[in-house]
């Protein structure tokens, strides 16, 4: 009963919690910003993850905190983007399942207007490109890591973290950026 | 190595996921095949721009304060027992102090018949979740005695209890139903013991330990002073800390 959904935040919980979850707060914040494309969205992910951190807390292993957090605040993510866009997750799902991606992402990238800044291109990538992305170049996690975090095998880690680099490269904002009278209104 | 494996090699080397093998193998090939070597410089350049560009989102303070507060709000409810009493960092505002003490409250009255016991319970556990566990703090008995002394009709013996391994650190009042009480407290390791005396006959005391929602409370009394000792800490230990405390004290 108490195995899967602890009702309750075991004892000394807030205190490995401030000592262990907290310096990763920010961390938490930046992958649920990047995620959830809002900042006021951002936070609302990240108090509900940090209520169920607290709440699982007796399984965290000390030195795995940052990726063990950013693990409850992406899973907490997808719940909410479930309640509350559920278009966007239907979205995501269905690109999950897909063995090849197909041509899609890029034409959502060619639809976007050029000479935008590389963090809207980053921006506009789909959910499961953005997330490997973020958590490589700006969490700077491990391969190992981002396969826990986002719960899917190392070798799609590497192909979601290709492809998400490829859609970067070829996605015309890129060229735009490089040749800045091309595009820009000034 | 070919292309094609050379496409997936120049990614773990620019992750710093290949082994030096990889890494040798991958230079060995870029050096003879300028598209993969092309390849490779793309994806630095790539990589450089996206460190340099991509903004690293900060959490705002306002959230770091929400964050701590409901922390502290769902903590000390849920766990009374085996809570580290001191140096826990305090808790969050008298709100979430009051609500944990209707909840265990509630509890306690449903369980305890008797009141007395009860109401030690209750005040040991509500003076620790809203932080009000001490208002005279002192280990030095000749500080604590006078303080509640002045506060009572009656003059409580504060015993130090040296050498039992619990450490007098300070007194407050309670009411035990309806009467005002001497409370000393002591700490034995991480816990904190509410050592309630009276003088003796002012509640019926119960016959021996008693427990409730894993808090042991253990009578004592010398003949003129009723002791209600109340602590997580062991049963065993408490009696034998209870039988110090009504123990006379040794002359000095």
């Amino acid at each position: 009963m108490t195995g899967r959904h602890p009702p309750f935040p075991p004892v000394n919980a807030h205190r490995r919690f401030e000592s262990l979850v907290m310096p990763h707060l920010g961390a938490g914040y930046n992958l649920a910003r990047w995620l959830a494309r809002d900042a006021h969205d951002a936070e609302d992910v990240v108090q509900e993850a940090c209520m169920r951190a607290l709440r699982y807390i007796g399984s965290l292993e000390g030195a795995d905190a940052r990726p063990w957090f950013l693990t409850i605040v992406r899973r907490t993510f997808y719940d909410w983007l479930q309640r509350n866009r559920p278009a966007e997750a239907l979205d995501g799902a269905r690109l999950d399942a897909l063995v090849d991606p197909g041509d899609d992402p890029e034409r959502l990238l060619l639809r976007q207007e050029t000479a935008v800044a590389l963090a809207d291109a980053v921006g506009t990538l789909p959910l499961p490109y953005r997330e490997v992305l973020v958590l490589r170049e700006l969490e700077e996690l491990s391969y190992k890591e981002i396969a826990r975090v986002a719960a899917i095998p190392i070798g799609t880690v590497m192909s979601r973290l290709a492809r998400a680099r490829a859609l970067l490269q070829r996605s015309p904002l890129l060229q735009a950026v490089r040749e800045p009278s091309a595009g820009m209104h000034g | 190595m070919n292309c094609h494996e050379a496409t997936t090699i120049i990614a773990a080397v620019a992750d710093g996921e290949a082994d030096r093998r990889m890494r040798q193998a991958l230079a060995d090939h870029v050096r003879d095949c300028p598209d993969c070597a092309s390849a490779q410089q793309a994806l630095a350049d790539l990589r450089a721009r996206v460190r340099a560009e991509l903004p690293y989102h900060a959490a705002p303070p306002a959230l770091r304060a929400r964050v701590l507060d409901a922390v502290r709000q769902q903590a000390p409810a849920a766990a009374p027992r085996g809570w580290r009493w001191f140096g826990a960092g305090g808790l969050a505002g008298a709100v979430a102090a009051a609500l944990a003490f209707v909840v265990v409250n509630a509890v306690l009255t449903a369980r305890a018949r008797d009141d007395v016991i009860a109401a030690a319970v209750t005040a040991h556990v509500h003076a620790t979740t809203a932080n009000q566990l001490i208002a005279v703090a002192s280990s030095d008995q000749h500080t604590v005695k006078p303080w509640l002394s002045a506060r009572l009709d009656y003059s409580p013996p504060v015993p130090r209890a040296e050498g039992s391994g619990f450490t007098l650190v300070g007194g407050r009042l309670d009411q035990l139903d309806g009467h005002p009480v001497a409370t000393l407290v002591y700490r034995y390791r991480d816990h904190v013991v509410d050592a309630f005396v009276q003088p003796a006959g002012t509640h019926p005391q119960p016959a021996g330990v008693r427990t409730i929602r894993g808090f042991h409370v253990v009578p004592a009394s010398d003949g003129a002073m009723d002791w209600l000792v109340v602590s997580d800490v062991s049963a065993d230990v408490l009696q034998a800390f209870a039988r110090t405390l009504a123990a006379p004290e040794p002359a000095r």
